[in-house]
């Protein structure tokens, strides 16, 4: 089992360096909106994008310049991409796929390996449910672009490139049932159930979703076990130790 | 925000060209409507429009004002419009923008021309004083078609006005006698158009890619008020297909209005 | 605020010594608080205490404009308390900040300073805006109830959870929650927001008179009525997870009443 913790919560009587927490030098307290477990392991529902490097973020090019582009990652998160990191080129509105190579201390973010992604739209969804959305071993992701026949690439920031190719509508509405409900248990097969229930068919040939699982982008832990980026994230150091 | 628009027009015009919409419905079809009925006590009347994931309050206060020099005979109808920030990230606080107030005046015009309220019925006998029907439009949730659902929530928050109590020359708040008197239900329909085709009830993702909308606002006899917003042009054959819609849907959405 | 007939001070007791809507002097009225009731704002909120009907909506971390309120060090908070022209039994009110409704925003915002973890987000903006769409007396402290609920509600990093109450004094006796009347004339209104894990007050405001030892226990009940207000604040973040589904705004709820 576990429960939900609201901030200020106590979450160990225990100092401890754990993200998404701080401590008074005695206990130590959730500082958002979180799912503990009876093992101690902290999740967070809901939140703003934390950039760190190697994470594979997707966004849309809104600004060129003679040195590169600026690429939206979603508020309040502005990627730039070097010309000579980048051999493509893009036009103002491309959407890409980049890697996060560097985050300075005011979160300005610089992108390389950027990729077009043509003849799709983009969805928004909470940025700390993207590891929910790829799932184990890209088993949600991989279901939902099999099932529908799209091609899915999810992006750390939150930003979901969906393809028109397939069943649009379908995989749109099982991201937004992920998004939904990212705290429950058995959702991988909830999502495969609608899915089936809606008409999606497994298509061995479709476009497999292109996630890059380097960085452990995944949700590597149990389906019950909801427990991916804080094992990861390091310790902010801005924050405070009361 | 230009360059987002640019990328939804391309993406709407692709989508379109598959003669589907991102959320699966037909072009001509609303998304799900709800009204909520007098959910406020103060207002003397008040109703929340849901259309889809739009959320529109209208707050309706009656009052006592001073006539118009022209029409001393007649009360006074005022409809504003607030774009509350916490409506939508696209919305900042500070004074109404141009978009607000357009708003608050096709909503206005709608009721108005409709005669949906017989003005020359709030003059205060006796007094030089007239009653005034103040209608606010809160909107709380902006995912586009804010015109059909700040129409829907204004005219079911009029049906719904209590009018307060006189006593002599004043209103006797928290005490009613009666209800605005309405004489029918002026409803508004907004299409979309995009390239060559349109499209009913735009979501906020789709207004970002039209090239515009046009809005009629009907009774079951008579269109009474009418915006085209954005440079598209359109033809006389394209209005009067849109007409013929919205007679056909504003029976429809008179009716969620009567339940 | 008073119009109409009323001028004079009306009596604030009944004749079995209760208060007017017959409530102990430590009872708060009815509260229903729900989160995540709009779907574009990042968190939300909306509290029904007594007949107030407050709306919160959180925007950020996002992008600070105007450029010269940024901060190199952290997100800057800025919380906005605007009243519906409609929200009054009285005449329809006028739209746009006024003094009051500046001073409160003043307020508000330094109250969230102290517990949201802005650090973590240079050059950044974090919006609260709080519309009053329906007031009857004590809308700061439904106001800062609310922000709490929906800044938790979206994910930003705080380092405790705010829960406001007023104490006020009426016909002589210290009392909680200050209904329109009692706040209107009553002899003293507190409302304080406190931090609930520390206890630390975040927001208080005074004015008519309190003697030193009335003071104190005015701080005393507020203190004990905030953790009534926060448990039901944490009820209402709980419940978002557990109902899923549909997020709109239930305006219709009865003050007390959860949405089923």
């Amino acid at each position: 089992m576990s429960k939900i913790v609201v901030p200020g919560e106590v979450v160990s009587d225990q100092p401890q360096r754990m993200a998404y927490t701080f401590s008074d030098g005695h206990k130590t307290y959730a500082t958002a909106l979180s799912l503990l477990s009876d093992d101690g392991h902290l999740v967070p529902l809901e939140g703003p994008y934390e950039p760190l490097v190697e994470d594979i973020v997707v966004g849309y090019v809104t600004d060129i310049r003679f040195t590169g582009y600026n690429v939206e990652l979603g508020e309040p998160f502005s990627g730039f991409l070097s010309s000579r990191d980048s051999r493509a080129t893009f036009r103002l509105g491309s959407m890409v796929q980049a890697r996060v190579i560097n985050v300075d201390e005011v979160k300005s973010i610089d992108l390389a390996d950027a990729r077009p992604l043509e003849g799709g739209w983009l969805e928004r969804i909470s940025p700390v449910k993207v590891p929910r959305l790829i799932g184990k071993r890209n088993s949600m992701i991989n279901t939902i672009a099999q099932m529908t026949g799209c091609q899915v690439i999810v992006g750390r920031n939150g930003y979901v490139f969906v393809s028109f190719g397939g069943n649009h509508a379908l995989a749109v509405e099982a991201i937004r049932m992920v998004e939904a409900q990212a705290h429950t248990t058995g959702l991988t097969d909830r999502v495969a159930a609608l899915l089936r229930e809606k008409g999606g068919k497994a298509m061995p040939k479709a476009p497999a979703a292109p996630v890059h699982s380097s960085g452990g982008q995944g949700d590597e832990a149990a389906d019950s076990d909801y427990s991916p980026r804080s094992a990861r994230a390091p310790q902010n150091p801005n924050q405070p130790q009361v | 925000m230009e360059v987002q628009e640019e990328l939804k027009h391309s993406q709407l015009l692709s989508m379109l060209a598959s003669g589907k919409r991102e959320d699966g419905r037909d072009m001509l079809t609303y998304r799900s409507i709800s009204l909520q009925r007098n959910p406020l006590q103060n207002a003397e009347g008040s109703a929340v429009c849901h259309l889809g994931r739009t959320q529109v309050l209208a707050g309706v206060k009656i009052d006592l004002a001073t006539p118009f020099p022209d029409r001393p005979e007649e009360g006074v109808l005022s409809t504003g419009a607030e774009f509350s920030p916490l409506g939508s990230h696209l919305f900042e606080p500070g004074p109404p923008r141009v978009e607000a107030i357009e708003l608050a005046r096709v909503v206005d015009r709608g009721i108005r021309s409709a005669n949906m309220i017989d003005l020359s019925s709030l003059k205060v006998e006796g007094v030089t004083k007239v009653k005034a029907v103040y209608v606010d439009l809160w909107i709380m949730d902006h995912d586009g078609n804010l015109f059909d659902a700040a129409m829907l929530a204004a005219v079911a928050a009029l049906a719904n006005t209590r009018m307060p109590k006189m006593e002599g020359e004043k209103l006797v708040r928290g005490e009613y006698e009666g209800n605005l008197p309405i004489s029918c239900l002026p409803v508004s329909c907004t299409f979309g158009m995009a390239g060559n085709t349109y499209l009913l009830d735009p979501t906020l993702d789709e207004e970002k890619g039209l090239d515009g909308r046009f809005t009629l606002a009907t009774t079951p006899d008579f269109v009474c008020a009418a915006q085209k917003t954005g440079w598209k042009g359109v033809t006389q054959k394209d209005i009067m297909e849109f007409v013929d819609i919205s007679f056909k849907k504003g029976a429809e959405l008179r009716r969620l209005i009567q339940q | 605020m008073m119009t109409g007939a009323s001028k004079s001070k009306p009596p604030l007791l009944r004749e079995d010594g209760k208060r007017l809507d017959g409530r102990a002097f430590d009872e708060l009225r009815p509260l229903s608080i729900e989160a995540r009731v709009l779907n574009d704002a990042a968190g939300s909120a909306l509290v029904i205490w007594g007949k107030n009907k407050i709306l919160a909506g959180v925007f950020g971390p996002r992008e600070c404009i105007p450029r010269h309120d940024e901060s190199p060090y952290r997100a800057v908070i800025r919380c906005r308390y605007n009243m519906a022209p409609f929200c009054s039994l009285e005449e329809h009110g006028r739209s746009g900040p006024s003094r009051r409704s500046q001073e409160l925003s003043k307020v508000i915002s330094e109250a969230f300073e102290n517990v949201v973890i802005a650090e973590s987000y240079p050059k950044s903006a974090i919006d609260v805006f709080i519309d009053v769409l329906q007031s009857d007396g004590g809308t700061r402290c439904a106001a800062v109830t609310a922000a709490a609920v929906a800044l938790a509600d979206a994910g930003i990093p705080m380092k405790d959870m705010v829960s406001a109450v007023a104490v006020g004094k009426v016909e002589g006796h210290l009392a909680l929650d200050l209904s329109k009347e009692e706040d209107n004339w009553g002899d003293s209104d507190n409302p304080v927001a406190f931090a609930s894990r520390n206890g630390e007050v975040l927001l208080y405001q005074m004015d008519g008179q309190l003697t030193r030892e009335e003071l104190d226990q005015a701080m005393t009940m507020g203190m004990a009525a905030s953790k009534k207000v926060h448990a039901i604040q944490t009820a209402a973040l709980r419940r978002v997870y557990e109902r899923g589904g549909e997020v709109s705004v239930p305006l219709y709820l009865t003050p007390g009443e959860i949405r089923q």
